[in-house]
């Protein structure tokens, strides 16, 4: 009789057992969807010290600007530091009031005026080498109370916020810190802000970060630690995807395929990250610049133009982009900031549209080649980090230019040696540019196509040069939005470039460990919003 | 044996003086740091302010002398790549990573090869001797940088035995390991093969043979001991390989070494970095050749006295 009453018994052990061992996995299981390894490519410079590197900072993730931006639209809100910010008339003097509840990691207290105003100091110094810091620079500080400073400025600048968001020039440091522990205090555990905090960074392996509890904007990490891992080697990153080692990676497009066809997915920026070019560079006409080479061929409009309308921007995009890009209408011009001109939208077909028979009569128009003293149009085969498809890109040009009957020669070169080129405004050849992120429109031209752009501008133009001072000297919207159009008028019309794509930045996921991600597409690498990425359980 | 150790030595410091020179001069000739480290919107100001903080507006030769004055002290300038550390330190940290993948590639290629060239050169003219020679022509043609993407996706991604790429214990470094050693083990095969062929056709080997030595003694012990001398040679070379061969494979891998560095520097045009890691490299290259050197006098009096 004592048998049956046992056998129950043993009966629920094992199944409480059972029960437990499997909360136990489960939990286990959980615990390790937590963690999140995301791949992307290695850093042009690997430190703490954002003020040391171009803008493709490693730590994100952990340290936030005075500027958030939403990250479904990109337009610039209170989740950075900043909860609200004002200008006066002329744009000469920015205020920043902070939020008071924002606070360091590591218990390096609240974020106060004073470390904005140091941030600042260190950011501006003379080893900076920040992308875009002209547009920081030059600003007298002045702290108002401890959650407010005001910036300001030589001249107006209308576009300061973009100086202070996410592609921008500042982050936040604690001043606490530095003055406990100096530069080393960041080298070996930088105090942020963000919905991550920094754990460790091995050199040449990546960062590690956590979740903060309780982080003081209310809105959490939707995971516990995010592994950020650089990979040099493309064929590497995709086996780190497809052998489960990693969830998340920035992949070359041309090997996106290969991973949807393993069951991966791709996630892209809620906007374009980034519009790509063949600029012709060397256009430098303004009156007594000597630098000005005559001898290129596409000083002469109708070799521009040729060349704009020998081109398949459809097959381009199919091949570079996987189809998955817009064509881009005029290189520096969008849709989200001042400037955009519907007109000359409407007119792209007609004026740019792919049309060969039209560009030979236009070379022919010119007398190409007898009347050019050299007509070989020079084009520059190049690698640049985040733009793979710029090789390819290069031999497709060609393709279309020598279909036309263009005489053309490939030169390859690194990109530090085009900069080089360009630095002493010798690049006496065509090549392709990006702008990523989208830059406000003025920054964008500035860098371009305009004189304020120098030494690293391609196209100097009288007539643009003019409308350039004024609409930099222009402050209210309506206006500087005339001017703006009527610039990218002058160069659509003078075929100043050839406009290739506007670009989603694009991950793989593994969906099997993470569900989504929303990023606007912002940020010099394109990602952005880490603490958005959604573990698929 | 002294002076010849002298002699040695001396030449290694030329050999590594004129190193100097070649690094300096050919990371300068490749363009300025300024290049790869300043965005594309960067103002005349911004440009001007980072050459003179980083003392590029000095004459080269200026530039050389003080680079190698502080080099001999130990200090090679601030990384430009990895900011706030000495280029030193940043290659000394990465190091171990090196002669740890190294390492195991050497032993790798001295367990698969020394074997397999002596059973080759025993069992000439067999199917032993025949893949032997197929695993060395293999070996010399496959690039490593495709062994390697092959290994990963075969064993990592295919398999799932071994992780793919990254830093880690024994189990993250065999497959990088094994793709180093690959060339390694085709190079050593032959030369051992080829060195035993002649040493077991010796007259004191047929001797042994005639007084009924087991014939295992006489291959392992009597004829690998005289044949050695010629993979010993080859060592000083198979180490240094090792070391510059781990530039394509830690890239391939992610393995965090001096190889992964170089690329990483170069690519930046860290120019302090770059001359470190070849500076190192070049030391412990001739360090080794000179060992090698020492032993092959050690081994072979002829040599000494030559």
């Amino acid at each position: 009789m004592s048998e049956p009453t046992r056998e129950p018994g043993r009966a629920v052990a094992w199944l409480g057992l059972a029960v437990i061992a499997g909360v136990a996995l489960s939990a286990a299981g959980s615990a390790e969807a937590q963690r999140i390894v995301m791949v992307i490519d290695p850093p042009s410079v690997e430190t703490n010290r954002f003020w040391a590197t171009s803008g493709d900072f490693g730590l994100e993730p952990s340290h936030q600007p005075l500027i958030g931006q939403n990250p479904e639209t990109g337009e610039y809100d209170s989740s950075g530091l900043a909860r609200e910010w004002e200008h006066n008339e002329d744009f000469t003097t920015w205020t920043f009031r902070l939020h008071e509840d924002a606070e360091f990691h590591f218990d390096w207290g609240p974020v106060t005026a004073a470390d904005v105003v140091h941030s600042y100091e260190l950011h501006t110094a003379d080893d900076s080498t920040l992308i875009g810091i002209a547009l920081l620079r030059g600003a007298e500080l002045e702290v108002i109370d401890d959650h407010t400073v005001a910036f300001h400025l030589p001249e107006p600048r209308p576009n300061y916020l973009f100086a202070n968001a996410g592609r921008g020039s500042l982050h936040i440091y604690s001043k606490a810190q530095f003055d406990a522990e100096g530069l080393e205090g960041y080298d070996t555990r930088p105090a942020g802000t963000g919905e991550l905090r920094y754990v460790e960074r091995v050199v040449g392996r990546g960062v590690v970060f956590e979740k903060v509890e309780n982080h003081w904007s209310g809105e959490d990490a939707r995971y516990d630690e995010l592994d950020l891992r650089f990979v040099q080697e493309a064929s590497t990153k995709l086996a780190l995807l497809l052998s489960g080692e990693a969830h998340v990676v920035v992949l070359p497009r041309e090997l996106h395929q290969d991973a949807i066809d393993a069951g991966m997915e791709i996630v892209s920026s809620t906007g374009p990250a980034m519009q790509t070019a063949w600029l012709f560079n060397g256009q430098y006409t303004l009156p007594d610049d000597d630098v000005l080479n005559p001898d290129l061929p596409w000083l002469d409009v109708r070799v521009r133009e040729a060349i704009n309308r020998a081109i398949d921007r459809e097959a381009l995009i199919d091949v570079l982009y996987d189809g998955r890009a817009e064509p881009l209408v005029q290189f520096a011009m969008d849709p989200r900031h001042e400037g955009w001109n519907q007109d000359i939208a409407d007119r792209f077909e007609e004026m740019y549209g792919f049309d060969p028979e039209r560009a030979k009569a236009l070379l022919e128009e010119a007398g190409y080649p007898d009347s050019f003293a050299d007509p070989v149009i020079p084009i520059l085969s190049t690698a640049l980090a985040g733009n793979p498809e710029f090789g390819t890109m290069a031999e497709l040009m060609q393709v279309f230019m020598d279909e036309i009957g263009l005489q053309t020669e490939v030169r390859e070169l690194d990109w530090a040696g085009l900069a080089s080129l360009r630095r002493a405004r010798e690049a006496h050849l065509t090549h392709p540019m990006r702008n990523a992120p989208v830059r406000p429109t003025e920054v964008g031209i500035d860098a371009y196509f305009s004189s304020f752009g120098r030494p690293f501008n391609v196209y100097e133009d009288p007539e643009v040069d003019a409308l350039v001072a004024e609409y930099k000297q222009t402050l209210d919207p309506e206006g500087r939005d005339r001017l703006a159009q009527e610039i990218f008028r002058l160069l659509f019309e003078n075929y100043a470039s050839v406009p290739i794509a506007a670009v989603a930045a694009d991950v793989a996921i593994n969906p099997e460990h993470v569900a989504g991600w929303t990023f606007p597409g912002v940020t010099s690498a394109g990602i952005s919003h880490f603490h958005l990425v959604e573990p698929a359980n | 044996m002294r002076r010849f150790l002298v002699i040695r030595f001396l030449q290694a410091l030329l050999a590594l003086w004129v190193i100097t020179i070649i690094v300096f001069g050919l990371s300068h000739l490749t363009g300025s740091p300024i290049d790869a480290l300043l965005p594309d919107d960067a103002s005349p100001e911004q440009i001007d302010n980072l050459i003179r903080h980083w003392g590029l507006d000095r004459p080269y030769h200026v530039q050389y002398l003080t680079f190698l004055g502080n080099a001999l002290q130990g200090d090679f300038g601030e990384s430009l790549k990895w900011r706030g550390q000495s280029a030193l330190g940043v290659v000394l940290q990465r190091l171990p990573a090196t002669l740890q993948l190294g390492g195991l590639a050497i032993l790798i290629s001295v367990v698969v090869a020394i074997p397999l060239g002596v059973m080759a050169a025993v069992r000439k003219g067999t199917t032993l001797d025949a893949s032997a020679n197929v695993i060395a022509l293999l070996g010399q043609s496959l690039p490593t940088f495709w062994l390697g993407i092959i290994l990963i996706w075969v064993f990592a991604v295919g398999l799932g035995w071994l992780p793919t790429s990254g830093y880690g214990g024994i189990t993250y470094m065999i497959l990088p390991a094994v793709a180093m050693a690959w060339f390694q083990i085709a190079a050593l095969t032959r030369l051992t093969r080829s060195a035993m062929l002649e040493v077991l056709d010796a007259e004191y080997v047929k001797l042994a043979r005639l007084k009924g030595v087991p014939e295992w003694q006489i291959v392992w012990k009597h004829a690998l001991r005289n044949a050695a001398i010629v993979p010993l040679t080859y060592f000083g070379v198979l180490a240094g390989s090792i070391l510059t061969g781990s530039v394509v494979i830690e890239t391939v891998f992610a393995w965090p070494g001096t190889g992964w560095l170089a690329i990483e520097a170069i690519r930046g045009r860290d120019f302090p970095v770059v001359q470190t890691v070849v500076l190192v490299f070049a030391v412990v290259y001739l360090g080794l050749n000179f060992i090698v050197d020492a032993l092959y006098a050690y081994v072979d009096p002829r040599i000494r006295y030559d």
